[in-house]
């Protein structure tokens, strides 16, 4: 997993300075959460459901040790091949050594996280293979050589235009128009329909493993994932350990609770449950098919304070409603995990050197774990991830000067008060004609965006004890 | 050195509770099957068609075998000005009296290209108006996937009220594949414009078989929030 998350102060202030794009963000973060509003009020239980589904989750969480297994088991009854991958480079060499043995050259890929992480794509391309991403937002970044922005839209942060330049430039098709969306997507259906047919592995992810019979569930809207599971004769689905729920019906209250906090629907256009390879007298459905199972420190993080972040279902609801997402947007967290979710995840998977400023790209405002489906306590684990930062002394010096030095002062109540009143009463004094401040000393960053309201008179502390003094 | 799977289940081990399996399992069974999602109305079928429209769909209705083939052969014209239609190897559909709308379907696995394609569904599903198949000959997964229509008949025998119910029904069976289908192929990958037709068919049409009241369309297309699109086309006869 190759990050740069240690740039995110400096990779936002490039994102915020791209008007379009943050606009587009803006865009996303009030019609995404608008649509997921809907979903939940029209569903009725909604909090029951999800209650449910993390009682499920823990349940299948606390005894892995049961239900891998029992997965394993059923899957290898049901003719899979079942594979273990330590860590992503293992996941990518088993991959790759299924491909060569089947003599492939060509592998349709539908969207999966996993393989992002391990960054299968450059491993099977410097072999010689081709890969062709087929959802279509994987698709645009693939073909424009970028990172994913978002961990369910990864293209989101192109704009139209730039998609019809990139269209024009890469499919050799003459001149034409591709005046809007509706026409791109029928040039890139028909660009991608030939891969399809012409595959000779398909490689999926897995939204869930269900135990009891050996099945994986596979949720997309385009049915991308589908044609990729059902077309090549080689499937492999990828995917991590912790993705597995005991039953049939776990995986259905999965997906209430998921397509409502993705994209607010009641249910995405596919969801489908594959078992493995084609029967006797099937005829279709691949020929051969191959469970991947990654470790790539899940197993530690099972063990450890962070476990509750095992949960995650991938939906990208924290990110829609995350303030830092939306305005630094989901390159600056130089990571295939963006979001509150990847702040979390990336340093667990890579290590707190490499990404320790993720922690704090978070105002604590309390949004994602209000909309997590999950869950998740979110803030609380940026937090604590905060504090092994510092006790590993990882941020910058004068960060940690300058919190040493808030620490010190907020011990002493008494010089608390005299420096924040004195404070408070000098802004009070200058921004008293204007009512605010249009520029500050040190946070010329915050005043570019908005005005500082000038503080009142005197601090709370103070006018409480006025107050109680009147009182009296 | 240990193999990768030794490695990782020991770890796993390491970090479980490793209950024995009958408080496991009494645990689990202690976990019921969750709250489903409220019905748009509370007549099956009514509250089924209601969500298939929610999903972009359109929906006709059938009291008969015979209506099922005629409001088929009426969709394709309309859609296509054609007869021609795939169908998957299903004793069902085989069944139907083609003759009485003139149409013969190919019957078998659709092909890139193919206008439209015909599945009888083993069940639908009123929570999420969805429609269910399983792979293999009555119905290959191509046929849900490859054409540019995906035509769909559910029995009313066969509707289910929620989404697990129809997923337990088929536990006993473990077909290869079980698609749950709610809508046309879509995509918002671009700027988030919503568009049908990404890789899958580009309409799903489902018609729903059995003795329902006739007004059982117009009542669910109030719900979905549809202006009501029968009455605007003008009456064939007229
Ligand atoms: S952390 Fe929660 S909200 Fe964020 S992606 Fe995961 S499940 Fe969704």
């Amino acid at each position: 997993m190759t990050i740069s998350s240690n740039d995110f102060i400096a990779q936002s202030v490039v994102a915020l300075q791209e008007a379009e794009r943050l606009r587009t963000r803006k865009e996303l973060g009030k019609h995404m959460p608008a649509l997921r509003t809907r979903a939940v009020e029209e569903f009725g239980d909604f909090e029951g459901l999800r209650e449910h589904v993390a009682n499920v989750r823990q349940h299948a969480l606390d005894n892995l040790d049961y239900y891998l297994p029992q997965f394993e088991q059923q899957a290898i009854d049901n003719g899979n091949q079942v594979h273990y991958a330590r860590t992503g480079a293992e996941l990518n060499d088993l991959v790759l050594s299924i491909c060569q043995r089947h003599n492939a050259r060509k592998i349709a890929k539908g969207k999966s996280m996993v393989t992002e992480e391990t960054e299968l794509n450059h491993h099977l391309e410097r072999a010689g293979l081709e890969v062709v991403e087929t959802d279509l937002g994987e698709y645009i970044i693939q073909q424009a050589g970028e990172t994913p922005s978002h961990i369910v839209g990864p293209a989101l942060h192109k704009p139209e235009a730039e998609i019809r330049e990139l269209f024009l430039d890469k499919h050799p098709l003459g001149p034409r128009e591709l005046e809007d969306p509706p026409a791109m997507v029928e040039e890139a259906r028909s660009v991608l329909r030939e891969h399809f047919l012409s595959a000779d592995v398909g490689i999926v992810g897995a939204n869930a493993l269900i135990a009891e019979n050996g099945y994986s569930l596979l949720v997309t809207n385009e049915g991308n994932g589908d044609l990729c599971a059902n077309l090549p004769n080689i499937l492999i689905v990828c995917t991590t350990m912790e993705r597995v729920l005991p039953r049939a019906r776990d995986a259905a209250a999965l997906v209430r609770l998921l397509t409502r906090s993705t994209t607010g629907q009641s249910i995405s256009c596919y969801t489908s449950y594959y078992s493995g390879p084609r029967r006797q007298d099937d005829i279709d459905g691949p020929l051969e098919t191959h469970y991947v199972l990654l470790d790539n420190k899940r197993s530690d993080i099972l063990a450890s304070d962070y476990k509750d972040m095992l949960q995650c279902m991938r939906c990208g609801a924290c990110l829609n409603h995350c303030p830092v997402y939306i305005g630094a947007g989901g390159h600056a967290y130089g990571s295939v995990y963006q979001g509150p979710m990847g702040s979390v995840l990336t340093p667990l998977l890579s290590s707190l050197e490499e990404s320790h400023t993720l922690p704090s790209a978070c105002t604590t405002c309390g949004r994602c774990a209000e909309v997590c489906p999950a869950n998740i306590p979110l803030p609380d684990l940026l937090r604590d991830l905060r504090h092994d930062e510092s006790r590993s002394k990882l941020g910058s010096g004068r960060w940690r000067v300058s919190m040493k030095l808030h620490a010190w002062v907020s011990q002493h109540p008494r010089l608390y008060q005299l420096l924040t009143g004195l404070g408070v009463r000098t802004l009070h004094r200058m921004g008293r004609r204007r009512g605010g401040f249009s520029r500050l000393p040190f946070a010329s960053g915050w005043t570019q965006e908005r005005d500082f309201p000038a503080p009142q008179k005197d601090t709370f502390m103070h006018q409480y004890r006025k107050q109680a003094a009147q009182d009296e | 050195m240990s193999d990768a799977r030794s490695d990782i289940l020991a770890r796993i081990r390491h970090a479980s509770a490793c209950l024995p399996e009958a408080e496991v399992k009494l645990a689990l069974s202690r976990l019921g099957a969750g709250p489903s999602a409220t019905l748009p109305h509370p007549d099956l079928a009514i509250a089924f068609l209601t969500n298939v429209l929610k999903n972009q769909g359109t929906v006709d209705i059938a009291s008969s075998r015979s209506e099922a083939v005629v409001v088929i052969g009426k969709y394709l014209y309309e859609h296509h000005r054609s007869r021609k239609l795939v169908a998957g190897n299903d004793a069902r559909l085989a069944a139907l009296p083609w003759r009485d709308a003139g149409l013969l379907p190919r019957f078998g696995e659709a092909e890139s290209g193919e206008l439209a394609a015909l599945s009888y569904a083993v069940a639908g599903i009123a929570e999420t108006g969805s429609i269910v198949t399983c792979t293999g000959r009555n119905n290959p997964a191509a046929n849900n996937l490859l054409p540019e229509d995906h035509i769909v008949i559910v029995a009313l025998d066969d509707l289910v009220e929620r989404y697990d119910e129809a997923l337990d029904a088929l536990q006993s069976q473990r077909p290869r594949g079980i698609n749950v289908i709610s809508g046309p192929s879509g995509t918002a990958d671009i700027a988030m414009h919503m568009v049908h037709g990404a890789h899958g068919p580009r309409r799903w049409h489902v018609v729903l078989l059995g003795h329902v009241p006739a007004d059982c369309v117009e009542h669910a297309q109030a719900l979905a929030g549809l202006a009501n699109e029968r009455q605007a086309e003008p009456l064939p006869d007229a």
